[in-house]
């Protein structure tokens, strides 16, 4: 292939933590719908195989209580990594190249609709895009809501010493609704816009190996891609 | 005459296809379709198989009417429940009718002894014995699961919305959905025989300890059966706690198509753009 020069020429996209916390989440996520949904949506026959095969809805309760601690303490490790990332390597938690959500998103998104429709170019995305900024922001918050309300049904003895008793019943309603939104948007949404739209089908290898086609770099990123080539003497923020 | 002969050959076997043998005893059979006949090979097989019609059935009379009553027929199209002296079964389940006499249902019964009204069709009474048991056929040595999940259907032919909160619970999805031992069924909290209503905090709060140990009195605010009364006034606490929870429902619900249709909308957009830009380029 002729772009077989410029395919090898890639970028560092992610590192390994995050990598590795991406692949922890995901697999726990999965399990999580899965033991989740089959306890909510029990009259239903896949509901019951998947009890079945787990050893009874005891069993499958813990395992979904194992996975929500192993799922959560990804968040912990990810909000040390964040307060490490800013202490210690002196990095940023705001601007162009972070997470943090910026009046850019909204121009993008507005400017990424009417591309849609062939009304303009593709916007210049910078190193988040504002769907990725927006799959990334839900799940950091949604886990943390997802956990708060995970407990109360963990332990609803210890929590109405506090609360009425009537807040167990909108733990739970929280808690399904949040988690087909969650599942509706993450097995569909984020599976089909980073890895099944046809630019990318069928995988986007970059949140598992980390690494980015110069390609892809401009297509997708390319406010990044100039802000690297304009700073290219000056360390990376990153 | 071969001819006539088949017809009336056919005629005749599908007059004994069609006709049953409850058919011909119609006069014995009740307005709903219940028989006054025993089938006693699925009696034999159950819990009161080996018992004798006499010890029951012994002296012949039912709320002091001699049973073959050659007068008046009519007591044969009523229904063998209404008619049956349940108090006969304290003989031998002396306990289980003691508790019953002292829950919701016999304090019911009492009321609809006075209310003329009850009995009459669509108007229920309140249950005794047979309208839950069936004595002739029920089985014995089922397992806590299968009496479980057939107690949530006979308690479910009349508490109908309690029936289907249960099954949309926690504990109703576990119990029945699941067949987890662990979880409650109707009768672990209302009690088996007694039947109780835990509308009192304090009643409700000593049963659901036999569960969880740890609850204190706002544990049991916690709404299992969230059903809208239609008289407002009764019961006006549930009736707020029940309108909050299905308020903060819909709202979620809400909220929950607004973002996956705007979210599915803009990847279906994004899907024909770059199915379009793929095309263009072949």
């Amino acid at each position: 292939m002729p772009q077989t020069s410029n395919a090898q020429e890639s970028y560092m996209r992610f590192p390994v933590i995050h990598r590795f916390l991406h692949l922890v989440v995901m697999l726990g996520f999965i399990g999580l719908a899965i033991t989740g949904f089959s306890l909510k949506f029990s009259s239903q026959g896949w509901a019951k195989a998947v009890v079945l095969i787990l050893g009874g809805a005891g069993r499958t309760a813990s395992v979904h209580k194992t996975l929500a601690v192993v799922t959560y303490l990804c968040v912990v490790a990810h909000i040390l990594w964040l307060i490490y990332y800013k202490a210690i390597l002196k990095g940023q938690l705001t601007g162009p190249q972070s997470m943090f959500p910026r009046v850019k998103d909204l121009r993008d998104l507005i400017d990424h609709i009417k591309y849609f429709f062939g009304k303009g170019p593709l916007p210049k995305f910078e190193r988040f895009t504002y769907l990725e900024k927006f799959d990334y922001l839900a799940l950091l918050f949604g886990m943390n809501t997802m956990g708060m309300t995970g407990m109360v049904l963990w332990s609803p003895e210890f929590f109405t010493r506090v609360l009425p008793g009537y807040f167990i019943n909108l733990a739970q309603i929280l808690h399904v609704y949040e988690a087909m939104m969650a599942v509706a948007l993450k097995f569909v949404v984020h599976t089909f816009s980073t890895h099944l739209r046809p630019e990318n089908f069928p995988i986007d290898k970059s949140i598992f190996n980390g690494r980015m086609s110069k390609e892809r770099m401009i297509r997708d990123h390319a406010g990044e891609w100039e802000r690297i080539g304009q700073t290219s003497t000056t360390p990376s923020s990153d | 005459m071969s001819r006539l002969a088949l017809f009336l050959l056919i005629t005749w076997i599908l007059t004994l296809l069609f006709s049953s043998p409850q058919r011909s005893y119609g006069a014995l059979s009740t307005a709903e379709g219940d028989t006054w006949f025993i089938d006693m090979s699925r009696f034999s097989k159950s819990a009161h198989g080996s018992l004798s019609c006499e010890l029951c059935h012994g002296d012949m009379k039912e709320n002091g009417e001699a049973h073959p009553d050659l007068k008046d027929r009519s007591k044969l199209r009523k229904n063998a429940v209404d008619l049956y002296d349940y108090s006969k079964c304290k003989v031998c389940h002396r306990q289980s009718y003691a508790r019953y006499l002292l829950g919701e249902h016999a304090k019911a019964l009492k009321k609809s002894r006075f209310n003329k009204e009850a009995g009459k069709s669509g108007i229920r009474r309140a249950p005794t014995c047979g309208d839950c048991h069936d004595a002739h056929y029920e089985r014995s040595h089922l397992t806590r699961v299968e009496i479980g999940a057939k107690m949530t259907e006979v308690c479910g032919l009349c508490h109908l919305s309690q029936k289907r909160t249960y099954l949309n619970d926690f504990h109703g999805r576990r119990a029945v959905n699941l067949g987890y031992e662990a979880a409650a069924y109707c009768s672990d909290c209302h009690g088996a025989h007694e039947c109780i209503s835990l509308k009192d905090k304090a009643k409700a709060l000593a049963v659901c300890q036999r569960c969880h140990r740890k609850a204190g009195l706002k544990f049991t605010e916690y709404v299992v059966h969230p059903i809208v009364k239609k008289p407002k006034n009764e019961e006006k606490d549930k009736q707020r706690r029940v309108s909050i929870i299905k308020t903060v429902g819909s709202i979620m619900a809400v909220l929950v198509i607004f973002v996956v249709v705007f979210f599915y909308g803009h990847n279906f957009l994004w899907l024909l753009r770059e199915l379009h830009e793929k095309l263009r380029k072949h």
